[in-house]
């Protein structure tokens, strides 16, 4: 920014909060004339409000607003030299386009000569000249978008506000107004403000953007320094899809992750500093195995039009394998009741035999009993049995009212449980019995498979879960016969999104390379 | 769609018998001569010239259409402003204004208006508080004042709730929006507010205006025997005299002031919310 360009607005430690709950925490923002200037962030980051407390709508609970070097913090909107283009646009339905636009130059008494010009210069500025007699109903979204654009601009405010006024524009009109906003700034040459939780719009109109996140500024810069030499992992991720790896900066230009040693251009860190490292999708290109800098296994590819999305994993998750008995369906018939009955056995942990319920002992072990003739279900009555908080093999007998009764072993073993020191992460899972029809017959195996062996992960150091991404074995499920299988559990390991013109096949092991300048190394948060 | 359209003939045979039926015989009595055999009737219009000739009916016409004018416009003027203030209220303290405001309607109507009488006789409330400070008493009962509020406590309830119900309808941001463009609170109101609340305004009317024209237990019990309404002259046809055909004429006329005046209302409402919109 030139630092010659006058200050025009300067938020001065804004702090607002709604029912409690504190949505801006002490902004200090400053904005200069003639920028364009992007709020960014998810919705609830409190970029909105920011606005709105411009626009004059909300009062800051701390805080002041300056413009042009007046205090107008309590001022109120109608008395403000700036105006809205409102998220839904807000244009007046009893009132025609003309008479929509013209709005703020009738309550300002001008001669009526006078506003007919400035509203058809309007007008032609936002191409609907024709357009004045029309009603606000006939106008399509992005006419309508472009009254609201014009009824604020007519004013010739010193600033114009735009809250996500692009949010309800199909994509490809959504493209074509932004050049055209962009257009209209240049030409009417005042300060944009606008909001959106659009990083591409950010990117594709801001002179600066101001990236948010629950009610902070975590960034102001340029579009390139943000996309670049984004400050954290927050804005690197939110500003585009990233890679983002743990690191540990030994000296400056020198960081290593994935326990390799890598050059790059940045400087400043103390020795051996964890850090967060980005290397952006399209700077990482898809060599000979031997030939990069990083190995691993492309694990899918999706086309995207102009490049091709893919994924590949140079490590793996934290992962746990399990055993799946497979059994053949062999009720219990009792002939002179009329029902049948069927019940697995399966595993349970030691820790489990404390909370042990008997819906609990039905659910894992499929206990069921019906009727052949009818196929339906008859209730279980009693579940008898006796239990250690010890290893070992303990029968439980389910008996229906009629007296038939099955038997089935749980068997109390040790949990079963990795640790992945690297990730920091935990997984769990139980060996399990299962019939072989279940399996035929389960529409989502996986999940089906997570669920059976009561799969979990999650990270030691929050307690809080982590995703299990895959599920692997090397059974046919369709054809699947009694006997034991194994069942691999794994977390996602460290993966590298690439965007890349080259179309590498799934499965297939290629190497990765970088340059230095493409890795940028960011302070932890 | 075919096998459910059966299940509407009870609806349309119901609404034949109730209210097509009705109809027709009103029209039939209003343009026949007392009686009339099942099988020949003697056609007249004497009973619509006996109206339009008499010149006491036409005051009692005219007069009956001033108080319901009156009592519209003063349930306009009256019941915006707590409509405005209940539809700015949060949700849950708008709920119940709204109770209160229709919980008169829930007592019956004949007894609501006879607590007037004793609030406004020479020897009820407000007498006997204006003779402690020495005014009065003043006439207030059986007056054409008597009827009009009578009529206006009675059917403001309905304008308020049509006004809140369009003004509730109205998206906030228009207001920020005109606030935004320079409109201070006052020109918000009169530019923004009240023109997109008309058309709240003018069912409110409908509502109003119909039951106050053809009223009859209210000019009878507020006005005495001494104030007379198209209303009253209708019941009397009916129950005095036993001349249900020039009963049935006067309705008939007054059915058809109130389509016209309806049709008026209507068209107004277009114009003033679609003029510039379809213009």
């Amino acid at each position: 920014m030139e630092t010659s360009a006058k200050k025009l607005i300067q938020f001065k430690n804004i702090v607002k909060s709604f029912d409690g709950q504190i949505v801006l925490k002490g902004i200090n923002l400053d904005i200069y004339e003639n920028e364009f200037v992007t709020l960014l962030g998810p919705s609830g980051c409190g970029k909105t409000t920011l606005l709105r407390i411009l626009g004059g709508f909300l009062e800051p609970d701390e805080g002041n607003v300056i413009f042009d070097g007046n205090d107008i913090t309590n001022l109120p909107p109608y008395k403000r030299d700036l105006n809205t283009v409102f998220q839904k646009y807000a244009l007046f339905p009893h009132m025609n386009v003309y008479d929509n636009v013209a709005f703020g130059l009738k309550l300002k008494k001008e001669p009526k000569d006078i506003i007919e010009q400035k509203v058809n210069r309007m007008l032609r500025l936002i191409n609907l000249e024709d357009f004045g007699k029309r009603g606000i109903q006939e106008m399509s979204g992005g006419q309508q978008q472009r009254v609201a654009i014009a009824r604020a601009l007519v004013n010739e405010p010193g600033v114009l506000l735009l809250d996500e006024p692009l949010g309800a524009l199909d994509a490809k009109l959504r493209k074509e107004m932004q050049r055209e906003l962009k257009k209209i700034q240049k030409e009417v040459g005042i300060t944009f403000i606008f909001v959106t939780h659009d990083q591409e719009e950010a990117l594709t109109m801001s002179d600066k953007i101001v990236v948010m996140k629950d009610g902070e500024i975590q960034q102001i810069g340029s579009p390139t320094d943000i996309y670049n030499e984004p400050a954290n992992r927050y804005v690197a991720n939110f500003i585009g899809a990233s890679n983002i790896m743990d690191g540990i900066m030994l000296e400056d230009r020198k960081v290593v992750f994935e326990d390799k040693q890598f050059e790059c251009v940045d400087f400043g860190f103390s020795k051996d500093e964890r850090v967060d490292v980005v290397i952006r999708p399209e700077d990482i290109d898809i060599v000979a195995p031997g030939d990069g800098k990083l190995k691993g296994t492309v694990k899918s590819v999706l086309f995207k039009g102009v490049h091709y999305e893919t994924v590949v994993e140079t490590k793996n998750g934290t992962s746990i394998t399990v055993k799946m008995n497979v059994s053949e369906d062999k009720p219990v018939i009792n002939g002179s009741a009329g029902e049948m009955m069927s019940a697995n056995d399966f595993y349970l942990d030691t820790e489990d035999v404390e909370n042990l319920t008997d819906a609990f002992i039905i659910d894992h072990s499929d206990a069921q009993a019906w009727d052949p003739k009818t196929d339906e279900r008859i209730s279980i009555s009693s579940v008898e049995y006796e239990i250690k908080k010890e290893k070992g093999t303990y029968p439980v007998t389910f008996k229906t009212a009629a007296g038939t009764m099955v038997t089935a072993n749980m068997i109390v073993q040790d949990p079963n449980r990795a640790v992945d020191e690297e990730y920091g992460e935990e997984i769990y899972a139980v060996n399990f019995f299962k019939k072989a029809d279940e399996i035929q017959e389960s529409i989502a195996l996986d999940t089906d498979l997570k669920i059976w062996a009561n799969a979990l992960a999650y990270d030691l150091e929050t307690g809080s879960s982590v995703e299990i991404t895959d599920v692997e074995y090397s059974f046919d499920p369709e054809n699947i016969k009694p006997g034991e299988y194994e069942v691999t559990f794994k977390t996602r390991g460290y993966e590298y999104r690439i965007d890349t013109t080259d179309k590498a096949e799934v499965g297939t092991t290629v190497g990765l390379n970088f340059a230095p300048e493409d890795i940028h190394v960011m302070k932890k948060q | 769609m075919k096998q459910f359209r059966k299940m509407t003939y009870p609806y349309v045979a119901w609404i034949s018998v109730m209210i097509i039926v009705p109809m027709i015989l009103i029209l039939l009595y209003a343009i026949t001569t007392e009686g009339n055999g099942v099988v020949n009737f003697n056609f007249t219009i004497d009973n619509f010239v006996r109206f339009f000739s008499d010149s006491i009916f036409l005051e009692v016409l005219g007069r009956s259409l001033r108080v319901a004018l009156i009592t519209t416009v003063l349930c306009i003027v009256l019941g915006y402003i707590p409509a405005y203030y209940i539809a700015k209220c949060s949700d849950g303290i708008k709920m119940k204004w709204v109770l209160i405001i229709t919980f008169p309607t829930w007592i019956n109507m004949l007894v609501r208006t006879y607590a007037w009488i004793g609030i406004l006789q020479n020897d009820g409330i407000i007498n006997t508080i204006l003779g402690w400070v020495g005014i009065g008493p003043v006439d207030m009962i059986y007056t054409e004042f008597a009827v009009i509020l009578g009529m206006v406590y009675n059917f403001i309830p309905f304008m308020i709730l049509q006004i809140y119900t369009s003004l509730s309808k109205m998206d906030n941001s228009l207001i920020e929006a005109a606030q935004d463009l320079g409109a201070n609170r006052f020109q918000c109101f009169w530019r923004i507010t009240f023109p997109l609340s008309l058309p709240g305004v003018i069912s409110g009317i409908t509502l109003v205006f119909l039951p106050a024209v053809s009223s009859f237990c209210i000019p009878k019990l507020l006005g005495g025997g001494q104030y007379v309404l198209v209303g009253n002259v209708i019941e009397s046809q009916f129950l005095t005299s036993g001349d249900w055909n020039f009963g049935s004429a006067i309705s008939l006329i007054m059915a058809i002031i109130i389509m016209i005046s309806m049709y008026i209302t209507k068209k107004v409402d277009k114009t003033e919310i679609g003029e510039r919109a379809s213009a």
